[in-house]
């Protein structure tokens, strides 16, 4: 078994998984750390101990970047530069534990995701990207103003070629003279960075659902062979 | 590994690459599976060439465009999800949104540098000095000839630029973050450094001037082939299909562990391209990636360029002002 996570590692990942009014955590703190932590619990099959339940969870700790110390009913792991094709790829650490339940035990899992944190951060990253896309807009137009309207290039009428008439293509429009809405279409448009912000809000959202379901149902098929 | 010979390389003796199109494996399943995988790209192609060649001005447009390459993007997610071609491949969430950080990347910050110093703003200023008549040539050929002219053209600048990151080393440090992808999926070719981002958009296409119904034609060529590069899903493409246009497994042998495979297949769109100039590959891989399939994050494919370019530059320069000051080197006596 790799000993790589520290014992002061090993400390603070259990603190963060004891229970949290006896560590006094508020409600508010509670609200901010499930954004990027998932936890659970499952109960394990009758008769099982915890060596028998680590050993079953055990092949998903043995992948590239993953380290991971046993240390009595307790796992500790930590993920760097794990592949794309690991299973837990979204989590970069965590603990799991074997306490005893009401009927029986129970692995409670605590895991932490940078993932989720900044897909959580990533619409404020894309708000900014289209403030600031407003902010050059402004400036760039008191600079056209200044600077005077450019000459328009002439470009002659544009004449369909009588293949593509003969195959009913339809006849371009005649060349117009451009409008306001024309150069203001050219101008960089802040919607793409709010219809992104909006997609990593969906994602987010989506994301802390669908992790913490995903990572249920892999440790209880490693668990109960379900 | 002992790899197999091409023309004056060896490939695969790094890593496993299957080489030639016989030894490609086939869409398994059903009749109808196979019918659907059979005729799913050539279908899509000639209706978009229709579509475009025939849909009316008012239809006809940029925004047009956006919203059916969304929409064709999202189609291909949902058959990389029913039918993924690799398991291994397989699109997380995660992958699924850092995907997605990219592409908005591209949306946002690169098309907003692109507006300043991109290809667009230089065509502009060059086009001023034009004597339009001169190119009313061009507009008067028929439109599927000027939107072919158009994507040739621009993927043959596209093809040079690519060969150039994978040969001279200040271009490469801007394409290697991309080589990092250990699996392709529909919003892959988006991941990378900003800065290739930037310098893979630049294109010589737009120099002409065209009808813009064929640049709209020309955009077809684009989305129903080149979005193919970077699919999770197996096609069986035609024989001329494969011939002409640059696929998924041209492009999984570009992005293979074995450096030889990855020095192939540069097109973008016309993989003819890389024939003439004898960089073709015909094959696929599954194993994909760098430093034996090492993961890049996010934070080190954005900073890669730039702190490995001042590495680079450093141990360049500072070696010929070391260099400079050293003393003369011992010549052997005789």
């Amino acid at each position: 078994m790799t000993a790589a996570a520290t014992t002061a590692d090993r400390a603070t990942a259990l603190d963060s998984t004891s229970p949290r009014a006896s560590l006094g955590y508020s409600v508010y703190r509670r609200f901010i750390d499930g954004i990027w932590h998932v936890e659970g619990s499952l109960a394990l099959v009758p008769g099982d101990s915890a060596d028998d339940a680590f050993d079953r969870l055990d092949p998903l700790f043995q992948q590239t970047g993953t380290t991971r110390d046993r240390a009595g009913n307790s796992l500790t792991f930590r993920k760097q530069g794990q592949p794309a094709q690991d299973k837990m790829a979204v989590f970069d650490g965590g603990v799991l534990r074997i306490e005893p339940g009401a009927a029986g035990l129970v692995l409670r899992y605590r895991l932490a995701s940078r993932a989720l944190l900044f897909c959580f951060l990533a619409p404020l990253l894309f708000l900014a990207f289209a403030q600031a896309t407003i902010v050059l807009g402004k400036f760039e137009q008191a600079r056209t103003e200044a600077k005077g309207k450019k000459p328009e290039v002439k470009k002659p009428p544009v004449v369909l070629n009588p293949i593509d008439k003969a195959l009913g293509a339809p006849e371009p429009d005649p060349p117009k003279k451009k409008s306001k809405k024309d150069e203001d279409d050219k101008k960089p448009s802040p919607t793409p960075a709010y219809v992104f912000a909006g997609m990593f809000a969906a994602l987010y959202a989506v994301g802390r659902v669908l992790e913490d379901r995903r990572i249920k149902a892999l440790f209880r098929r490693r668990l109960l062979g379900a | 590994m002992s790899g197999v010979r091409v023309g004056n390389r060896v490939i695969g003796a790094q890593a496993p690459v299957i080489v030639g199109w016989e030894n490609i494996p086939k869409v398994e399943g059903g009749p109808v599976k196979q019918i659907f995988f059979t005729w799913f790209q050539p279908t899509m192609l000639f209706a978009l060439i229709a579509f475009w060649f025939y849909a009316p001005n008012s239809i006809a447009k940029a925004s047009t465009a956006i919203g059916i390459g969304i929409g064709f993007k999202v189609l291909l997610l949902g058959l990389e999800w029913l039918a993924p071609r690799h398991e291994s491949w397989r699109l997380t969430w995660k992958e699924l949104t850092t995907d997605l950080f990219y592409v908005g990347i591209g949306f946002t910050v690169v098309r907003m540098i692109d507006s300043y110093i991109g290809d667009g703003a230089m065509i502009e200023a060059i086009q001023h000095s034009f004597d339009w008549e001169k190119f009313a040539w061009f507009t008067g050929l028929p439109l599927l000839v000027q939107a072919l002219m158009i994507s040739l053209v621009f993927d043959f600048g596209q093809y040079w630029m690519h060969r150039g990151m994978h040969n001279w080393h200040p271009l490469w440090l801007a394409h290697a973050p991309h080589h990092y992808i250990t699996q392709l999926n529909v919003n892959k070719g988006a991941v990378g450094n900003p800065v290739e981002l930037f310098l893979i958009g630049l294109g010589i296409g737009g120099f002409f001037d065209f009808v813009p119904r064929a640049a709209l034609l020309a955009g077809a060529f684009g989305l129903a082939v080149g979005t193919y590069q970077h699919i999770n899903v197996r096609f069986n493409s035609p024989r001329w299909w494969r011939f002409l246009f640059n696929t998924t497994e041209h492009h999984s042998v570009h992005h293979s562990q074995d450096y030889e495979a990855s020095r192939s297949n540069y097109s973008n769109t016309w993989v003819i391209i890389d024939r003439v100039f004898g960089t073709c590959v015909d094959g696929e891989a599954e194993l994909l990636g760098m430093e034996g399939g090492r993961p890049m994050s996010v934070r080190e494919t954005m900073t890669y360029t730039f702190t490995e370019g001042w590495k680079s530059a450093k141990e360049r320069f500072g070696r010929r002002s070391m260099g400079a000051m050293a003393p003369a080197p011992m010549v052997p006596a005789e």
